[in-house]
């Protein structure tokens, strides 16, 4: 099911509800819309904890029919990977889900993840079976489940591969932790040698994309990528480029075997012709000022 | 004495199918029930673009009498029921076309004649529609657009389904037969019905082989063209193998063979993944022009590109799963100019404007795609052409202009299985 844009001009929703407005991905989505002057309504954990009983009520409450929704809200990886954490998950898009059923609503969107395909394909498009193979994807795969059984039409399911920016609090293996390795230690460590590509997506980019699929209240899915892998090894090197001093780069021992994942960007190519993704080069360069700058 | 031919259908695959028995010397009655269209088979005017074609009706066209009324196939001796069945976007199609006209023949001929199914049909059909009364075959065709000619009078076998195969084939169907001189292989109907889906298999396994190490010739410095020809000169291989790097799967029947072997080989418990890799794959490689426009633009405010190519292949007007009209349809944001010797542009003008020459098609353009391989491209002039451009991008997926002209003119050229500039 590709994207398909129900507004084929784009138009600013009545308003913006982003459930998980604080996080590195809300965060961006929420500047994004206030750049684009579209009005929203930013809903933290702190504004609502989704873990709480009765938080469906006070979500819908908050809700009007002609709303867009954006569903950031997640205990990512870093916060457990086990099955606590993965029901907390599931319990969260429960309470969204009684929400829009008692207050429904224009527009959904889900920033979910390619946590939701299996490992072994190394070309990644929206036809790949959703097979995930750990409690993070299983989440994700649910999750979408379950806002489908709620929101028959004008639900956008979107998917990015690895993120990277410079508000990043997440510390997982990849551009943000190798800039913050390099500025504290000098050094970044690799597994292995870096070998692995990966798809790595500027954080400015899922919130561009996040605006556009508000604008054409695109429903369907979308993988949200650049279409162009680079290595493990290859990121370190243009974070180790950014300094003024030497970044030592330290392969370690490999204690798995090496995977690739590329994705194939016709879907993303064809619904928003004239979005251009961020290179990974222009990308870590622009995290980097961010980060040296404040 | 030789048998009175007839055959129904008068769209591609009848109409060469019956100048073809006309040029082999046999009288034949070229029919259809649309009045409109045997009207303008007699003014001359040809539904298809099919080189050979209409030299072939003006030197053999005597012998030819097209007509509407079924009637005329009475005193045939053998009739082929020969309709296009179209094939639709999504790789299925319909024979209803063959049972209309099928049923249209057998209102008129006389018992003793023999009907034979010349249109492509699923496994089986053929075999539900024996009925009391003329006999029934089934013969394969393997019509290809833009060689439909060469093929028609040269076949390199005939493949013909029968209701018993250990049976003569009747005497006015294998005389006809022998007059091309080639081997007949009767078998089963079911057997002939799949054997034609199995050749298109063979040849879509062909492509999609070739189009995967294609790409993984663009990503690691490797040239396809240079490995192609030591494949050719293997004899378990050929040289007549499908090895040309494409676009994907071009045209509509190819991929509905492929869908068709899926469908079969689900309802039997068969293992279908390989037909679903040949179908993603294909998906894939169709937009290599679109990825690789998306990259050389980036940066890029409101581009200028210019399509070569609407057709889905040289020599043919036909038009589906071309990936020139994929590639101006998912390319948004750009102003197109569009060009194809014989496909009607009016038809696309809300993609982009069509240019009389190719050459007017990329004045001022930022990036030119050559997606269809039709001859005449081969005579652009990269030195001609570079300066007319307002970039310098140029896709040339099959290779058709020389490469050292175009990097000498400043070029930056993209080609199937080869190094990404």
């Amino acid at each position: 099911m590709s994207l398909v844009h129900q507004s084929a001009d784009p138009a600013a929703p009545q308003r913006v509800v982003v459930i998980g407005s604080r996080g590195f991905v809300g965060g961006a989505i929420v500047a994004e819309l206030a750049r684009a002057k579209i009005p929203s309504l930013a809903l933290s954990s702190q504004d609502l904890d989704l873990l709480a009983p009765g938080a469906d009520t006070a979500l819908a409450a908050q809700l009007l029919p002609d709303d867009a929704v954006v569903i950031v809200s997640a205990l990512t990886p870093d916060r457990g990977k086990d099955v606590a954490t993965f029901m907390k998950n599931l319990r969260m898009v429960e309470q969204i889900c009684a929400a829009l059923q008692a207050q429904p609503v224009a527009h959904v969107v889900n920033i979910g993840s390619d946590a939701v395909y299996a490992d072994e394909p190394s070309l990644v498009d929206e036809s790949t079976p959703v097979t995930p193979m750990g409690f993070h994807g299983m989440m994700h795969a649910a999750r979408e489940t379950m806002l489908r059984a709620v929101v028959a039409n004008n639900l956008a399911l979107l998917r990015p591969s690895l993120l990277y920016g410079a508000a990043d609090t997440h510390n997982g293996y990849g551009p943000n932790r190798f800039r913050r390795t390099a500025q504290s230690d000098g050094k970044i460590t690799l597994f292995g040698n870096g070998e692995e590509k990966r798809d790595h997506v500027a954080i400015g980019d899922v919130a561009t994309l996040v605006r556009l699929v508000l604008q054409h209240r695109s429903a369907g899915v979308l993988n949200i990528a650049t279409g162009s892998s680079a290595s493990f090894r290859g990121a370190a090197e243009l974070v180790a480029a950014q300094f003024d001093t030497p970044v030592e780069i330290i392969p370690q021992k490999r204690g798995g075997p090496i995977t690739h994942r590329h994705f194939a960007t016709g879907a993303l190519l064809r619904a928003f012709p004239e979005f251009r993704p961020t290179t990974l080069a222009d990308g870590i360069a622009a995290a980097h000022r961010q980060m040296r700058d404040g | 004495m030789s048998p009175r031919l007839g055959f129904v259908g008068m769209t591609h695959l009848g109409l060469l199918s019956a100048a073809a028995a006309a040029a082999k010397g046999f009288d034949t009655v070229a029919a259809d029930p649309d009045d409109g269209r045997i009207a303008a088979l007699r003014s001359g005017s040809l539904p298809v673009s099919e080189p050979g074609l209409a030299e072939l009706l003006a030197e053999h066209g005597t012998r030819l009498r097209f007509t509407s009324e079924p009637t005329a196939l009475a005193d045939c001796d053998l009739v082929y029921v020969a309709p296009d069945v179209p094939v639709q976007a999504d790789g299925t199609s319909d024979p209803a076309p063959v049972d209309t006209l099928l049923a249209w023949a057998r209102q008129s001929v006389k018992p003793s004649c023999v009907l034979v199914v010349l249109s492509q049909v699923p496994p089986g059909f053929t075999r539900q529609r024996l009925a009391p009364g003329p006999a029934l075959y089934y013969q394969v065709e393997t019509l290809i657009f833009g060689r439909a000619v060469e093929r028609a009078l040269h076949p390199e076998r005939f493949i013909v389904g029968c209701a018993d195969p250990t049976a003569p084939l009747p005497p006015a169907l294998a005389s006809f037969l022998a007059a091309f001189a080639c081997p007949i292989l009767p078998m089963r109907f079911e057997s002939a019905e799949l054997a034609k889906i199995s050749i298109n298999l063979v040849l879509v396994a062909q492509l999609s082989i070739t189009n995967t190490i294609a790409e993984i010739c663009e990503g690691i410095g490797a040239e396809w063209n240079e490995i192609a020809p030591a494949l050719r000169l293997d004899q378990r291989i050929g040289k007549h193998a499908y090895l040309g790097a494409g676009l994907g799967i071009g045209g509509g029947n190819l991929l509905r063979d492929v869908a068709t072997a899926r469908r079969l080989a689900a309802e039997t418990g068969g293992d279908d993944a390989v037909l679903r890799s040949f179908e993603a794959n294909s998906r894939h490689r169709r937009d290599w022009a679109l990825r690789a426009l998306s990259r050389a633009l980036a940066g890029t405010v409101q581009p200028r590109v210019a399509i070569l190519g609407i057709a889905y292949k040289q020599d043919t007007a036909e038009t589906l799963n071309s990936p020139g009209l994929a590639l101006a349809e998912a390319v948004g944001g750009a102003t197109l100019r569009l060009h194809d010797p014989v496909v009607d542009l009016t038809a696309f003008a809300a993609l982009g404007s069509a240019a009389g020459d190719p050459l007017a098609a990329c004045a001022n353009c930022d990036a030119v795609a050559i997606m269809t391989p039709w001859a005449i491209y081969r005579g652009i002039d990269p030195a001609a052409l570079a300066p007319t451009m307002r970039g310098r991008v140029l896709l040339d997926p099959y290779g058709m202009l020389d490469g050292a002209a175009c990097a000498a003119a400043g070029l930056e050229r993209h080609t199937l299985g080869s190094p990404a500039p």
